[in-house]
């Protein structure tokens, strides 16, 4: 008898608990928990085939569809190229500035922060198809293309290009994009580097790449840092018009506390 | 915002309305039974089934049964309906991580042994053909999660499976209508009682309860590819 009202009391506050979680795992398995000393009260209550109905349902049944459920809409997407200092892998961790910084957004709606290596090209694919909700590692978006937009900046940076004297001034800017243009992922731009290589698969570099390549001894000659001011941002898919809002408000607080600039001094020297 | 307020506040006024109305019955001087309910009297003898409950809903009370397998069959039937306007989206595959598969590969067929002994023993202890059904569709669940949805949905196809549902709800009618060809009531068990505790007695309670754990089975799987289809891979 007093096993039973612990456990009828235990529910109210189990609900609760479920209710305040900001994680939707977390908010699932206080569901799931809810269920079960549902079920172990109706056990309690002499009603055992209840208590199987509500166990088989409740804990098991519903929980798993909606674990399979939550599993895209319950994560932040992140689909990046790999650049040392910004975002890349270290050991089995990511670390970088950017990666920092979306996993403080992440944390603070309430999502799992995932993120996918992936060549740079297939970035903005990803996005504009749903696959992912956001773009990063080193994106230097002041124009964007069709289908996605940029974020606020949150590092400034600078471009380098190759000076290709052969290019006639009216397709300058093809030839010279406002962005890193190679096709791959980093790594494959190291190895060309090493080859001597790298003009013929790229154009344009950041600073952060053109850092972290330079640090791994690749001749960088006939790169020259190009006029105007450049800023990395991130992309969002147009139809994630929600995430857009929420990572400028989150950018905005993240800037005026002081925080983005602690972590800018930790990451970049 | 404000819309969300006014839910809210909606929402609110069904909760207390709710409460109250159940409050107020509860306190409110109610009808004392005159006597010992018939279905609290002599059950376990009169339905042959050990277990009461069951004896209650697959006897006694198997109209109101007869209504729940048919508001299940209705909801499915709406999840397949309104999906079914929704455009199937095909996603990546997600692969499960290696742990996961084993583990439901391990789980699934406890599940369905799980399930076999509560639909086969529902009159005997506690159990019956909707926690049965439920349990074998998570069995099926857990085979979907370890060989891939799209596999697991090509050999068990909600097409085909849907046709045998509805042929399982037409049963389930047709048997407890059966008796009034023979000039009895409908609903009325014409199998013998048989030695209460044995597997085979309680009547159709056994007929019922199998009819019922496929249409469950059945219906959970089909809910289930559905959102699988039409919401991403599972």
């Amino acid at each position: 008898m007093t096993a039973q009202w612990i456990l009828l009391g235990f529910l109210p506050i189990v609900a609760g608990i479920a209710l305040l979680q900001s994680r939707r795992l977390s908010a699932l398995i206080g569901m799931g928990l809810f269920s079960f000393l549902l079920a172990a009260a109706y056990l309690l209550m002499h009603a055992p085939d209840v208590a199987i109905t509500e166990a088989t349902i409740g804990a098991a049944l519903v929980t798993a569809i909606y674990v399979l459920a939550i599993r895209r809409t319950g994560r932040l997407i992140v689909v990046a190229d790999e650049v040392p200092g910004l975002m890349a892998r270290e050991g089995d961790r990511i670390t970088g500035l950017e990666y920092e910084i979306l996993a403080g957004f992440a944390r603070e709606i309430g999502l799992d922060l995932t993120v996918r290596f992936v060549p740079m090209r297939r970035i903005h694919w990803l996005l504009s198809h749903g696959e992912a909700d956001l773009g990063a590692g080193g994106l230097i978006s002041s124009a964007p293309p069709t289908g996605v937009r940029a974020t606020p900046p949150h590092l400034e940076t600078g471009l380098f290009s190759y000076s290709a004297a052969e290019v006639s001034d009216e397709n300058e800017e093809t030839a010279h994009p406002a962005h890193p243009d190679y096709e791959g992922y980093f790594v494959d731009l190291a190895d060309h580097g090493r080859h001597q290589m790298l003009p013929s698969v790229v154009h344009s570099l950041d600073l952060a790449r053109v850092l972290a390549l330079s640090r791994r001894g690749i001749d960088l000659e006939g790169l020259t840092r190009r006029d105007g001011t450049f800023a990395y941002g991130f992309l969002v898919s147009e139809n994630r018009q929600e995430i857009a809002r929420d990572y400028a408000n989150y950018l905005q607080r993240l800037r005026s506390s002081g925080r983005l600039d602690a972590m800018i001094r930790r990451y970049v020297v | 915002m404000r819309q969300s307020r006014r839910l809210t506040l909606i929402a609110a006024l069904i909760v207390v309305g709710f409460i109250g109305t159940i409050a107020w019955t509860y306190f409110s001087d109610r009808p004392q039974p005159l006597e010992t309910p018939l279905y609290l009297a002599r059950p376990v003898e009169e339905t042959g089934a050990i277990n009461r409950v069951t004896g209650i809903y697959l006897n006694y009370r198997l109209l109101d049964t007869l209504l729940e397998v048919l508001v299940f069959s209705v909801a499915i039937l709406g999840i397949q309906h309104y999906l079914a306007r929704s455009k199937a989206v095909r996603l990546p595959r997600l692969m499960e991580s290696e742990v996961v598969r084993t583990a439901v590969s391990l789980l699934s067929p406890l599940a369905f042994l799980l399930s076999l002994f509560f639909v086969l023993f529902g009159h005997l202890s506690p159990g019956g053909g909707f926690a049965s059904g439920v349990i074998a569709a998570s069995g099926l669940l857990y085979v979907g999660i370890a060989l891939g949805m799209k596999e697991a949905e090509q050999r068990l196809s909600p097409k085909r499976l849907g046709r045998v549902e509805k042929g399982v709800l037409l049963l389930l009618i047709a048997y407890v209508l059966f008796p009034v060809l023979l000039g009895r009531t409908p609903l009325t068990d014409l199998l013998p009682r048989g030695t209460p505790g044995h597997l085979l007695s309680g009547g159709s309670i056994l007929i019922y309860n199998l009819l019922i754990a496929s249409k469950v089975l059945i219906g959970a799987w089909i809910a289930i590819v559905s959102f699988a289809q039409h919401r991403g891979e599972l």
